[in-house]
Protein backbone atom coordinates (compact mmCIF):
# COMPACT_ATOMS: atom_id res chain seq x y z
CA UNK A 1 0.00 0.00 0.00
CA UNK A 2 1.58 3.69 -0.50
CA UNK A 3 0.81 6.74 0.85
CA UNK A 4 -1.15 9.09 -0.83
CA UNK A 5 0.44 12.52 -0.19
CA UNK A 6 -2.20 14.59 -1.87
CA UNK A 7 -4.58 13.10 0.35
CA UNK A 8 -2.78 13.23 3.55
CA UNK A 9 -2.48 16.81 2.74
CA UNK A 10 -6.34 17.35 2.02
CA UNK A 11 -6.41 15.72 5.69
CA UNK A 12 -3.69 17.96 7.46
CA UNK A 13 -5.29 21.26 5.89
CA UNK A 14 -9.02 19.52 6.80
CA UNK A 15 -7.80 18.69 10.79
CA UNK A 16 -6.63 22.21 10.73
CA UNK A 17 -9.74 23.72 9.76
CA UNK A 18 -11.84 21.85 11.87
CA UNK A 19 -9.75 22.56 14.80
CA UNK A 20 -10.22 26.56 13.79
CA UNK A 21 -13.95 25.76 13.65
CA UNK A 22 -13.82 24.64 17.27
CA UNK A 23 -11.77 27.70 17.85
CA UNK A 24 -13.79 30.34 16.74
CA UNK A 25 -17.37 29.05 17.97
CA UNK A 26 -15.91 27.30 21.49
CA UNK A 27 -13.94 30.44 22.27
CA UNK A 28 -17.28 32.83 21.63
CA UNK A 29 -19.45 30.63 23.50
CA UNK A 30 -16.96 30.35 26.66
CA UNK A 31 -16.82 34.20 26.75
CA UNK A 32 -20.21 34.57 26.78
CA UNK A 33 -19.84 32.70 29.94
CA UNK A 34 -17.30 33.76 31.48
CA UNK A 35 -16.77 37.73 31.71
CA UNK A 36 -13.45 38.25 33.53
CA UNK A 37 -10.97 40.62 31.70
CA UNK A 38 -8.33 37.98 31.69
CA UNK A 39 -10.04 35.07 30.32
CA UNK A 40 -12.14 37.23 27.85
CA UNK A 41 -8.75 38.64 26.84
CA UNK A 42 -7.35 35.09 26.31
CA UNK A 43 -10.20 34.03 24.50
CA UNK A 44 -10.22 37.12 21.96
CA UNK A 45 -6.38 35.91 21.26
CA UNK A 46 -8.21 32.07 20.66
CA UNK A 47 -10.38 33.02 18.62
CA UNK A 48 -8.62 35.62 16.25
CA UNK A 49 -5.61 32.76 15.98
CA UNK A 50 -8.80 30.76 15.01
CA UNK A 51 -10.27 32.77 12.37
CA UNK A 52 -6.85 33.15 10.75
CA UNK A 53 -5.90 29.46 11.22
CA UNK A 54 -9.92 28.78 8.75
CA UNK A 55 -8.77 31.38 6.79
CA UNK A 56 -5.33 30.05 6.37
CA UNK A 57 -6.31 26.20 6.04
CA UNK A 58 -9.22 27.13 3.81
CA UNK A 59 -6.84 28.76 1.39
CA UNK A 60 -4.73 25.67 1.80
CA UNK A 61 -7.47 23.47 0.28
CA UNK A 62 -7.28 25.44 -3.18
CA UNK A 63 -3.48 25.53 -2.89
CA UNK A 64 -2.93 21.51 -2.86
CA UNK A 65 -5.42 21.77 -5.51
CA UNK A 66 -3.12 24.08 -7.33
CA UNK A 67 -0.02 22.72 -6.60
CA UNK A 68 -1.20 18.97 -7.80
CA UNK A 69 -3.25 19.87 -11.19
CA UNK A 70 -2.11 23.52 -11.41
CA UNK A 71 -6.16 24.41 -11.37
CA UNK A 72 -8.84 25.27 -8.43
CA UNK A 73 -11.24 23.08 -7.01
CA UNK A 74 -14.80 23.48 -9.63
CA UNK A 75 -17.50 24.61 -7.88
CA UNK A 76 -20.12 26.67 -8.95
CA UNK A 77 -24.10 27.58 -7.93
CA UNK A 78 -24.71 27.39 -4.07
CA UNK A 79 -20.94 26.25 -3.64
CA UNK A 80 -19.53 29.14 -4.31
CA UNK A 81 -22.35 31.42 -2.53
CA UNK A 82 -21.51 29.18 0.51
CA UNK A 83 -17.73 29.64 0.07
CA UNK A 84 -18.53 33.91 0.12
CA UNK A 85 -20.04 33.59 3.31
CA UNK A 86 -17.45 31.45 5.03
CA UNK A 87 -14.35 34.01 3.40
CA UNK A 88 -16.86 37.36 4.76
CA UNK A 89 -17.06 35.90 8.04
CA UNK A 90 -13.07 35.18 8.37
CA UNK A 91 -12.48 38.52 7.78
CA UNK A 92 -15.21 40.21 10.14
CA UNK A 93 -14.43 37.24 12.64
CA UNK A 94 -10.91 38.49 12.67
CA UNK A 95 -11.56 42.30 12.62
CA UNK A 96 -13.94 41.78 15.06
CA UNK A 97 -11.90 39.58 17.17
CA UNK A 98 -9.27 41.81 16.74
CA UNK A 99 -11.21 44.92 18.45
CA UNK A 100 -11.92 42.87 21.22
CA UNK A 101 -8.41 42.97 22.15
CA UNK A 102 -7.18 46.35 20.85
CA UNK A 103 -10.21 48.56 21.06
CA UNK A 104 -11.28 49.53 24.59
CA UNK A 105 -15.20 48.99 24.28
CA UNK A 106 -17.45 48.86 27.37
CA UNK A 107 -18.59 45.86 29.07
CA UNK A 108 -22.20 46.11 26.69
CA UNK A 109 -20.38 46.74 23.91
CA UNK A 110 -18.03 43.82 24.19
CA UNK A 111 -20.85 41.42 24.93
CA UNK A 112 -22.57 42.94 21.55
CA UNK A 113 -19.14 41.74 19.94
CA UNK A 114 -19.25 38.05 21.21
CA UNK A 115 -22.35 37.73 20.47
CA UNK A 116 -21.47 38.64 16.88
CA UNK A 117 -18.56 36.85 16.94
CA UNK A 118 -20.62 33.35 18.31
CA UNK A 119 -23.08 34.29 15.07
CA UNK A 120 -20.11 34.67 12.54
CA UNK A 121 -18.63 31.53 13.57
CA UNK A 122 -22.49 29.73 13.43
CA UNK A 123 -22.77 30.96 10.31
CA UNK A 124 -19.07 29.72 8.93
CA UNK A 125 -19.93 26.50 10.53
CA UNK A 126 -23.17 26.23 8.41
CA UNK A 127 -21.93 27.81 4.93
CA UNK A 128 -19.17 24.56 5.14
CA UNK A 129 -22.04 22.16 5.53
CA UNK A 130 -23.73 23.74 2.17
CA UNK A 131 -20.25 24.25 0.50
CA UNK A 132 -19.98 20.37 1.37
CA UNK A 133 -22.76 19.12 -0.25
CA UNK A 134 -23.42 21.79 -2.59
CA UNK A 135 -20.40 21.33 -4.67
CA UNK B 1 20.63 -11.75 -10.42
CA UNK B 2 19.56 -11.00 -7.30
CA UNK B 3 20.59 -7.11 -7.84
CA UNK B 4 18.52 -7.03 -11.29
CA UNK B 5 15.70 -8.74 -9.58
CA UNK B 6 15.26 -5.87 -6.93
CA UNK B 7 15.98 -3.42 -9.44
CA UNK B 8 12.85 -5.09 -11.30
CA UNK B 9 10.95 -5.14 -8.13
CA UNK B 10 11.47 -1.21 -7.69
CA UNK B 11 10.46 -0.11 -11.22
CA UNK B 12 7.32 -1.98 -10.89
CA UNK B 13 7.04 -0.29 -7.30
CA UNK B 14 7.21 2.89 -9.45
CA UNK B 15 5.41 2.09 -12.55
CA UNK B 16 2.28 0.72 -10.76
CA UNK B 17 0.71 4.03 -9.93
CA UNK B 18 1.42 5.39 -13.44
CA UNK B 19 -0.21 2.28 -14.83
CA UNK B 20 -3.10 2.56 -12.59
CA UNK B 21 -3.52 6.80 -13.72
CA UNK B 22 -3.29 5.33 -17.21
CA UNK B 23 -6.14 3.34 -16.52
CA UNK B 24 -8.58 6.59 -16.23
CA UNK B 25 -11.13 6.37 -19.33
CA UNK B 26 -14.24 8.40 -20.15
CA UNK B 27 -16.60 6.80 -22.82
CA UNK B 28 -19.35 9.15 -23.92
CA UNK B 29 -21.75 6.41 -25.73
CA UNK B 30 -24.46 8.83 -26.55
CA UNK B 31 -25.20 11.43 -28.65
CA UNK B 32 -22.17 10.76 -30.90
CA UNK B 33 -19.33 13.48 -31.62
CA UNK B 34 -21.34 16.14 -34.19
CA UNK B 35 -24.13 14.44 -33.14
CA UNK B 36 -27.78 17.09 -34.15
CA UNK B 37 -30.26 17.21 -31.58
CA UNK B 38 -33.75 18.02 -31.26
CA UNK B 39 -33.67 21.69 -29.27
CA UNK B 40 -37.09 20.96 -28.00
CA UNK B 41 -36.06 17.67 -26.45
CA UNK B 42 -34.36 16.69 -23.40
CA UNK B 43 -30.91 14.84 -24.27
CA UNK B 44 -29.97 12.08 -22.55
CA UNK B 45 -25.91 11.61 -22.25
CA UNK B 46 -24.87 8.06 -21.96
CA UNK B 47 -21.51 7.23 -20.35
CA UNK B 48 -18.93 5.09 -19.39
CA UNK B 49 -16.16 5.89 -16.97
CA UNK B 50 -12.85 4.58 -15.53
CA UNK B 51 -11.73 6.67 -12.85
CA UNK B 52 -8.42 5.23 -12.32
CA UNK B 53 -5.90 6.63 -9.18
CA UNK B 54 -6.62 10.38 -7.97
CA UNK B 55 -10.64 10.71 -9.40
CA UNK B 56 -13.25 10.48 -6.90
CA UNK B 57 -16.12 11.43 -8.97
CA UNK B 58 -17.15 12.87 -12.50
CA UNK B 59 -18.22 16.84 -13.57
CA UNK B 60 -20.21 17.38 -16.48
CA UNK B 61 -20.61 20.92 -17.86
CA UNK B 62 -22.53 21.97 -21.15
CA UNK B 63 -20.71 24.83 -23.19
CA UNK B 64 -18.52 25.38 -20.08
CA UNK B 65 -20.63 25.70 -17.47
CA UNK B 66 -20.84 22.83 -14.45
CA UNK B 67 -24.49 20.86 -15.77
CA UNK B 68 -24.07 18.15 -13.25
CA UNK B 69 -21.99 16.33 -10.44
CA UNK B 70 -22.07 12.50 -10.78
CA UNK B 71 -20.81 8.86 -8.88
CA UNK B 72 -21.92 6.90 -11.06
CA UNK B 73 -19.31 5.09 -12.92
CA UNK B 74 -21.47 4.10 -16.12
CA UNK B 75 -25.34 5.72 -16.77
CA UNK B 76 -27.68 7.63 -18.32
CA UNK B 77 -27.95 11.79 -17.60
CA UNK B 78 -30.55 13.80 -18.72
CA UNK B 79 -30.16 17.37 -19.96
CA UNK B 80 -31.37 20.31 -19.82
CA UNK B 81 -32.98 21.61 -23.53
CA UNK B 82 -30.53 22.87 -25.14
CA UNK B 83 -30.89 26.38 -27.32
CA UNK B 84 -30.44 25.97 -31.47
CA UNK B 85 -26.89 26.24 -32.45
CA UNK B 86 -23.67 24.13 -31.52
CA UNK B 87 -22.76 23.09 -28.36
CA UNK B 88 -19.72 21.35 -26.03
CA UNK B 89 -20.40 18.59 -23.75
CA UNK B 90 -17.58 17.75 -21.67
CA UNK B 91 -17.17 14.99 -18.63
CA UNK B 92 -13.97 15.60 -16.38
CA UNK B 93 -12.48 13.36 -14.05
CA UNK B 94 -12.28 15.32 -10.44
CA UNK B 95 -10.37 14.45 -7.36
CA UNK B 96 -12.30 14.29 -3.81
CA UNK B 97 -11.95 18.17 -3.89
CA UNK B 98 -13.99 18.70 -6.64
CA UNK B 99 -10.50 19.79 -8.82
CA UNK B 100 -10.02 18.87 -12.35
CA UNK B 101 -7.30 15.61 -12.64
CA UNK B 102 -6.86 16.13 -16.45
CA UNK B 103 -8.67 13.62 -17.94
CA UNK B 104 -11.53 14.85 -19.73
CA UNK B 105 -13.54 13.89 -22.93
CA UNK B 106 -15.62 16.15 -24.79
CA UNK B 107 -18.16 16.27 -27.82
CA UNK B 108 -19.17 18.56 -29.96
CA UNK B 109 -23.47 18.75 -31.05
CA UNK B 110 -25.60 20.69 -32.83
CA UNK B 111 -29.12 21.16 -31.54
CA UNK B 112 -31.76 22.02 -34.26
Amino acid sequence: MTLDYQNLAYAVAQIVHNFGAVAVVGGAVCALAWREAVVQRRLAWLVLAGWLVQAASGATFGAISYYYYAKFPDIHGIAVAALAVKVVCAALGATLAAGQLFAHASGVARRYFWLALCGLGVLALSSAAVLRWFS
Amino acid sequence: MRNLSMLLFIFASIAAPLAAAAEAKIEISSPEDGAKLDAMEQNKLDYNVTLGSGADHIHVYVDGKEAALLRQMKGSFTMETLSPGKHEICIKLVNKNHTPIGVERCIKVEAQ
